[in-house]
């Protein structure tokens, strides 16, 4: 049964209320340590929801055309893995060719965003949900963009907390997941203007 | 039935993403063929892109000097890009100065060849070429300081005090080749025979290699000549300061000038050592010296074993030559530096020569 | 423990032949992080701080530079400071150095230690004193002792 929901409204919801990052603390790996840095966040965010929206997508129309009617179910989280990686392994050429400063300055995390839990996380929500294809192409599109949003979000707050006098026991990844927790509640704010789950 | 179908279904997914990929592949990843233009249209090289600039001017036999061999770590095969070719890189950042920036040189094994580029490299960059040799000698001349010698397959023309790159292949646990510039030892009227002198460095991959695994008979590819450390043609008084392994570009400067008779100018070489052990060479420059009335050779030694028996200078080398530019020297010629050794001696050195006036100094800049 | 991203590409720099003939790690077959770990307990036993030893080996190689290559006395120390061309890079890959080697004697006890400018690096920014049975290990005991003894 596909759900009543307006596709624009599920993008919303899917960028603020029920934002990937910060509800459901999906893709954390990456979302730490790149958000170091301001420029990489800006570009890792783009690259994530890239290939969100992309495998989100695909996934659905596997999901559709080949999972359910040959009865794979089980092979489900397999397969929906080998298509983000093969997508990942392509933007990684393009990107390389495109701007090889963005493809040195995220390195080993290019790669990994095949195994970052928030793409499958988004590509397991939309069979569970049972979204439609505009939907689930909102969907991934919106989580890419609450994914992208929070890294940058982090990133300059982070930006300001490294000139702010941290006590030593709680430097680096400490204040970072402190951080990450009173954002995570400032996002629970939208939580009650929409109702997605 | 079930358990063909998922198995064929999966590896027919599989085959169709891994067919997207080499598609996609060779559409993004073929740049096809790329002018370098070379010093404004000198020398035009087409070629293939897709790799970095140092290996696909190396492939067209234009050697760009690298001490190690394209992985970024020396900074040395900086070459001047008129080309818009992007940002920098964060690994090339460490190595350019804000003129350099300025200037948009570059690091030639960082960036690839993705489009026709405008370079400039120094003419005599069009000289360097590869040789292979074998090693005829091997001989420790110190406790930590080879003297190596090499036959070449081919004639090498290079000037007194210029170095080349030894390709060290990979050994035991060492699994890529590298290289290292060495200063040669022999003069260049020993146009198919090259000298090294190697000292040892702890840990170092190429020096380890040199003094444990080499054997004489033992083939080596050879890459050069490069470096401005050379005698210039004037008529100033020379102060060389060298010692260790430095020793080698003086070495070949001196032998040079004396082979062909330039024995009218005056020439200083200080050597620095730690005590008589780390002496050698002493019969040659002993031997210059007699034969030679313009030339003064002064060892110093910094700790002497046998101080009661040692009846040349001691102290620092540094300290020894702005005596002698202080007092025994005289003031009123023109003089030149000629430096070779580790960074902080030649920044000494320089410093140094300057406080006395001596603004033409020369050392290999690759340091 | 965990090793985050950067620290699998450092621990594989680390390895023979990368950046060094032998290595960083030694005969050590720990993760970089736990050989960290039990060397931050290791020296906090021994009441020394990671910033305070670089700040001494840059205090020594300050001194030692002075000799040229050559032996120099420094307080109550026997300095010697190698040098030879080019750089290395840091495993970590947040810089290059110099390749100097400092040697240092201890007059008063006659320990010696030898490190390199990228040790003080690896000491200060990433509390790294390299695998057991490293050319460049520098046990905790021993900078005590060479270091900080009189």
């Amino acid at each position: 049964m596909i759900p009543d929901l307006n596709p624009l409204l599920l993008f919303f919801a899917s960028v603020f209320t029920s934002n990937i990052l910060l509800s459901n603390f999906l893709g954390m790996c990456s979302f730490i340590s790149i958000s170091r840095d301001f420029k990489s966040s800006n570009g890792l965010g783009m690259a994530v929801t890239l290939v969100m929206t992309i495998t989100t997508v695909l996934n659905w129309i596997v999901e559709k055309y080949i999972i359910v009617p040959f009865g794979l179910e089980y092979l489900r989280y397999i397969i929906y893995i080998i298509v983000i990686a093969a997508i990942v392994q392509i933007l990684e050429m393009i990107i390389d060719r495109i701007s090889p400063n963005l493809y040195i300055s995220l390195g080993i995390f290019l790669p990994l965003i095949t195994v970052n839990c928030a793409i499958l996380g988004v590509a397991l929500f939309m069979q569970l949900r049972n979204y439609s294809l505009i939907q689930s192409a909102f969907f991934g599109f919106g989580s890419g963009i609450g994914w992208w949003l929070a890294i940058v979000l982090l990133a300059a707050i982070r930006l300001k907390v490294d000139k702010a006098p941290v006590p030593a026991p709680l430097k680096g990844v400490g204040i970072t997941l402190i951080t990450i927790g009173i954002m995570a509640m400032a996002f629970i704010g939208f939580a009650g203007m929409i109702n997605v789950q | 039935m079930n358990l063909l179908l998922a198995p064929l279904i999966v590896s027919l997914i599989s085959s169709l993403l891994a067919s997207l990929i080499v598609i996609v592949d060779s559409i993004v990843n073929n740049y096809g063929e790329v002018n370098i233009n070379i010093n404004n249209g000198k020398k035009i090289l087409k070629v293939k892109g897709g790799s970095p600039l140092l290996f696909t001017l190396a492939s067209q036999g234009i050697f760009v000097p690298s001490a190690c061999g394209g992985k970024g770590s020396c900074g040395a095969c900086k070459v001047k890009v008129l080309t818009d070719v992007g940002e920098y890189l964060p690994t090339e950042l460490p190595f350019m100065s804000k003129d350099e920036i300025k200037e948009n040189i570059r690091l030639a094994c960082q960036i690839k060849v993705k489009k026709d580029l405008n370079i400039v490299l120094p003419e005599k960059l069009f000289n360097v070429k590869k040789y292979k040799g074998k090693v005829i000698s091997l001989k420790n001349i110190t406790h930590d300081i080879k003297e190596v010698k090499i036959q070449l397959s081919d004639k090498i023309y290079f000037k007194a005090g210029q170095y080349i790159q030894v390709v060290i292949p990979p050994y035991g646990k060492i699994k890529q080749s590298t290289q290292r510039a060495y200063s040669i030892a022999s003069p260049p009227s020993k146009n198919t025979e090259i000298e090294l002198l190697v000292r040892l460095v702890p840990d170092g991959i190429a020096t380890t290699y040199i003094h444990t695994i080499l054997n004489v008979g033992d083939e080596l590819e050879i890459i050069g000549p490069f470096g401005d450390f050379y005698l210039r043609d004037t008529n100033a008084e020379m102060i060389c300061v060298a010692g260790g392994s430095g020793v080698a570009p003086i070495k070949s400067i001196l032998i040079d000038m004396f082979e062909k008779g330039i024995t009218d100018r005056n020439v200083w070489y200080f050597f620095g050592a730690q005590s008589e052990k780390d002496l050698f060479y002493l019969e040659l420059f002993r031997n210059f010296e007699m034969k030679w009335k313009n030339f003064r050779f002064i060892p110093v030694l910094s700790k002497p074993q046998e101080p009661d028996k040692w009846d040349g200078e001691v102290g620092l080398v540094t300290e020894v030559m702005a005596r002698y530019l202080e007092t025994i020297i005289d003031k009123s010629l023109p003089k030149e530096g000629y430096l070779c050794g580790s960074p902080g001696m030649i920044n000494a050195c320089e410093s140094l020569m300057r406080k006395f006036g001596i603004d033409k100094v020369y050392y290999d800049k690759f340091a | 423990m965990k090793m985050t991203p950067e620290m699998i590409r450092a621990q594989e720099n680390m390895k023979p032949g990368v950046i060094t003939a032998e290595g960083f790690l030694g005969h050590d077959d720990r993760n970089i992080i736990d050989i960290i770990i039990a060397d931050e307990i290791e020296m906090e036993k021994l009441g020394l701080h990671f910033s305070e030893v670089a700040e001494r080996m840059k205090e020594i190689l300050k001194f030692g530079e002075k000799g040229l290559g050559e032996l120099v006395s420094y307080e109550h120390f026997l300095i010697k400071v190698d040098e030879a061309r080019g750089f290395l890079p840091c495993p970590f890959q947040d810089g290059v150095y110099r390749k100097k080697v400092v040697y240092v004697k201890n007059n008063a006890n006659n320990e010696n230690l030898m490190f390199s400018v990228l040790s003080i690096h690896l000491i200060e920014k990433h509390h790294f004193l390299q695998g057991k049975g490293s050319k460049f290990r520098l046990e905790p005991f021993k900078i005590k002792k060479v270091l900080f003894e009189k």
